[in-house]
């Protein structure tokens, strides 16, 4: 399976930059995920690859082909691209059964009847619709369809496989399911895989690395617990997962430590970013799970970083507790696994789950 | 499970672009559309500049059909009257229909769906049989007019003057302003009337300053297309105003051709020239007033959820005045065109079954009638097949292709709805003499007449079609491009199969269009090539009604069952829409 590479792509709508030099490599074998809100260019990214849509500038490559380059007039059209994709809305052609939509991109590549009856068994075996052969799209499920649509991407052998929110039109049980399914045939097939979607947690369950992006271009790459745990910037923080921002100065930096006041009484020790200096201001991001809640009295956590909090609310939601906290001027949602009573507790947050962003 | 088996890449071959690259296609047919809806009219332009016919040798250009025309004081009488005909037209068949598709979308009224689909009918019927149904029932010494004037003692406005013309054009376009307003009041959230309830004002409060606001668009729109089609009228003027005194620009022109002393005078193009750039004008103006979006009503979708304005008492009084209103103008003007076809001549003063004759029917099954059906009928189902063939293509260059020229294609498409049917006519008939041998075979066969009756009317079989079309996912055809099928492959396996439906209701209303199209061959005829609509124009002014009356029968009889079958099989009545 080859690998992906695009290099600085920039398409404009309008006035309106919808990618603005956008560069990545997805790696042979590997899920490689573009997440972001709405219109932060990842659908675009994926329709370019695909050959739906034609950026301005850039370069895009698959394995030892180029298939779009804008300075050397390349644009090799959807048909000759050999890429497998998935859509939102599947787009199972609904006039077809299911045998002749997979059909349809082999007697496109002109096989012999018995290949195509061949790989279509195989194939249709592959996603589990082997006894749904002869029925048509209105008679199957969504999420039926959506293995129609998969089998349809599959069958032809293609080079990497493009999923544009393959899942948001199937209801939430039904999404869990299909996204370890998913993710189970792609890591069997090694297929090389661009999946798009808005959605955090599919995003990273199932990606072996996630780009996020937003504005048209993209804000980190990187693995999903690096995006998670060590966000590069306050936007990939703020999107991927509920997080606590804490702003500070720099008071003083101590080898790979920085000590940030918080306000008056409150200070933070957390690792220093690089460059750090004294009198900066910085922001810190937490996860609220990340935190520790303690009742008064308890002292089990050393006295770093643990500051008095008076509750403001508290709500149990089946396997947590969560907890909206005021600590001085500073503004905190924390979870925890146990209940905590009181107007009055102590909160620790552990300097190893502090990132500083910009 | 195939864990292992499933295989590289590399074993498949790789899909072959197609032998014809899908861009020559495309181009292909963006220059036919092109040449066939603009090229009439160059020649026309040009014609209207020389000082003599184009087939005469030598001639030299000049401005003289132009200064005759405008020196002219019929020119602009004719001008004068049109322009109130149009006007009145447009106010009243406006004003009908948006309240008849109000009552029918937005009350409890009984019968609300039948007669939806019933007020439809003036509009694909003849119209100039429906003509002729008027004359027999509303004219002087019709039926009806002697039963109000001389049993109830009640006045009936006479047919022959501006209004009563108006009158008479306004029942045949009211359905377009019905179909806009009953598609935008489909569209529109009926929750934005709900809320307008729960703020406490009545039914009628939330009519007036909810839903009629909500339907301005609509209005305007209608009023535009209405207003640019009853300019162009050519029959209504012929049989009701020339008897009467009563010029209309397109009889004018008519009367002009016919009755020149040189045949084909300069000055019918430079008129005609004139006529379109008023037509085109008004087109521009009316694309300038709506988005595109809203150009392409596509009516049907969601049915209404709720009778939003009880009527209460009015309930019954109020259906039973639409259907009387249909009784009048549709019912009535059909059975006294029967009847003209089976009496001697048609007189309230003698009992019918004195006057029986079957002679009028009898004349179809010779000569130039019976050579008018027949050629009718061909025009219709070959014209029908390849023009919504044609359309069908030009729709997926215009809007499923990344065709360069594609944006020009939708404003080429439904140019010629705008243009009045004399205007193509004159057109069609210097193109076909300017070209050649193609020219003269066109002009000597059923074909150039079949021509031109279609351009007139590729607008309605894109009308019909692209609101279908703009529902299919661009998802579908993606798939297939992906897939590895090039773009006439994923056309033909894809999207025109999912277009059947649209493409069969095009068809239909093709078929009954080009059955009763008259206006653009009344330049065409030659003996041998007559059409129905033509045939009964030219007979009705020689005096031989009956016959005539016979022949308007056939066309409404063949028109009311293809209309029937095509219901039968696809609702057409809630897709056609004569809306753009």
């Amino acid at each position: 399976m080859p690998e992906i590479t695009v290099d600085a792509l920039v398409k404009t709508f309008g006035d309106q930059r919808a990618l603005d030099h956008v560069d990545f490599t997805v790696r042979d074998g590997e899920l490689f995920t573009l997440l972001g809100p709405s219109g932060c260019g990842k659908s675009t990214t994926l329709m370019s690859i695909a050959g739906f849509q034609q950026p301005e500038e850039g370069r895009i490559g698959v394995g030892e082909e180029t298939v779009f380059d804008a300075a050397r007039r390349i644009a090799l059209p959807a048909e000759r691209r050999n890429l497998g994709i998935v859509f939102q809305s599947y787009a199972v052609w609904p006039h077809m059964t299911v045998y002749e939509n997979l059909a349809f991109p082999l007697k496109v590549r002109r096989l012999k009847r018995a290949e195509i009856r061949a790989r279509i068994a195989e194939t249709l075996e592959l996603v589990e619709m082997t006894p749904y052969e002869k029925r048509y799209p209105h008679e199957l499920s969504g999420g039926q369809q959506q293995r129609v649509a998969l089998a349809r991407a599959l069958v032809y052998s293609p080079a990497v496989l493009l999923l544009d929110e393959p899942f948001s039109n199937l209801d939430a049980k039904l999404r869990i399911r299909a996204r370890s399914w998913v993710k189970d045939l792609q890591h069997r097939l090694g297929l090389t895989t661009i999946f798009v979607t808005h959605d955090q947690d599919e995003a990273l369950s199932m990606s072996d690395r996630v780009a996020v992006m937003s504005a048209g271009e993209i804000q980190q790459i990187g693995t999903p617990e690096d995006v998670y745990q060590r966000p590069a910037n306050r936007f990939v923080a703020e999107f991927v997962g509920r997080v606590n921002l804490i702003e500070g100065v720099v008071a003083g930096v101590d080898g790979g430590q920085a000590v940030l006041e918080v306000d008056s009484g409150r200070r933070l020790t957390v690792r220093a970013a690089e460059g750090a200096r004294v009198s900066d201001r910085v922001t810190v991001v937490v996860r609220p799970e990340a935190m520790t809640l303690l009742a008064t009295g308890d002292t089990s956590v050393n006295g770093t970083n643990t500051w008095d909090a008076d509750v403001h609310a508290a709500a149990f939601l089946g396997d947590h507790y969560e907890y909206e906290l005021e600590a001085g001027s500073v503004q905190l949602i924390a979870q925890s696994p146990r209940r905590v009573d009181g107007p009055r507790i102590r909160v620790h947050i552990p300097g190893d789950a502090c990132s500083v962003v910009e | 499970m195939a864990t292992t088996s499933y295989p590289s890449p590399a074993e498949l071959p790789r899909p072959r672009p197609s032998i014809v690259p899908a861009s020559l296609l495309q181009w292909l047919t963006w220059a036919l559309v092109v040449t066939l809806v603009l090229g009439p009219f160059l020649p026309l332009a040009y014609a209207s500049i020389r000082d003599r016919p184009l087939y005469e040798a030598g001639g030299t250009f000049t401005l003289e059909p132009y200064r005759e025309l405008f020196g002219d004081r019929a020119f602009w009488q004719a001008w004068w009257n049109t322009l109130q005909f149009a006007a009145l037209t447009t106010t009243m068949a406006v004003a009908l229909g948006a309240a008849v598709a109000i009552l029918c979308t937005r009350t409890d009224l009984p019968g609300r769906r039948a007669l939806s689909k019933l007020v439809l009918l003036p509009l694909l019927l003849p119209s100039l049989g429906m003509v002729l149904g008027w004359i027999a029932v509303w004219g002087e010494g019709g039926y009806v007019t002697s039963f109000f004037n001389q049993r109830l003692h009640i006045g009936v406005p006479a047919i022959d003057t501006i209004f009563g013309m108006a009158l008479v054009e306004a029942t045949r376009l009211m359905p377009i302003a019905f179909l806009t307003c009953q598609a935008a009041l489909v569209r529109a959230d009926s929750s934005l009337e709900d809320a307008a309830r729960s703020a406490g004002a009545s039914p009628l409060r939330v009519l007036r300053s909810i839903t009629i606001p909500m339907l301005r668009p609509a209005l305007l729109n209608a009023a535009t297309l209405i207003f640019t089609l009853s300019i162009a009228v050519l029959g209504i003027p012929l049989l009701l105003g020339v008897p009467n005194n009563i010029q209309f620009v397109s009889s004018y022109l008519y009367t002009l051709w016919t009755n020149a002393s040189s045949p084909d005078p300069g000055v019918v193009s430079a008129g005609a020239m004139f006529l379109l750039a008023a037509a085109t004008l008004l087109l521009l103006i009316r694309n300038r007033l709506l988005g595109a979006e809203a150009r392409f009503v596509s009516v049907g979708g969601k049915a209404s959820r709720i009778a939003l304005l009880s009527l209460r008492t009015w309930r019954w009084p109020l259906a039973a005045a639409i259907t009387l209103y249909l009784v009048f103008t549709t019912l009535l003007p059909i059975l006294g065109l029967a009847l003209m076809s089976f009496v001697v001549f048609l007189t309230p003063l003698i009992a019918p079954w004195d006057l029986l004759t079957w002679s009028h029917w009898q004349m179809l099954d010779d000569g130039v009638f019976r050579n008018s059906i027949r050629n009718s009928l061909i025009i219709a189902v070959v014209g029908a097949v390849l023009a919504t063939a044609f359309v069908a293509l030009a729709t997926l260059v215009a809007h499923r292709s990344t065709f360069r020229l594609r944006g020009s294609l939708p404003f080429m498409m439904l140019y010629p709805r705008a243009v009045p049917g004399i205007i193509i006519g004159i057109g069609f008939f210097w193109a076909f003499l300017l070209t050649g041998a193609l020219g003269d075979w066109f002009r000597n066969s059923i074909w150039g007449i079949m021509l031109a009756f279609c351009i007139r009317n590729l607008p309605l079989a894109y009308i019909v079609m692209y609101p279908t079309l703009a529902r299919i996912g661009e998802e579908l055809d993606r798939a297939g491009r992906a897939a590895g099928a090039g773009w006439w492959t994923t056309s033909r396996r894809i999207v025109l199969p999912l277009l059947r439906p649209a493409m069969f209701a095009a068809f239909i209303l093709l078929f009954v269009e080009l059955l009763n199209d008259y206006d653009p061959a009344v330049f065409l005829v030659k003996p041998g090539t007559e059409v129905m609509g033509a045939t009964m124009l030219s007979q009705f002014i020689q005096g031989a009604v009956g016959p005539v009356a016979a022949l308007a029968m056939v066309q409404v009889a063949v028109t009311v069952v293809v209309l029937a079958i095509g219901a039968k099989v696809f609702k057409i009545s809630t897709t056609g829409g004569h809306d753009a």
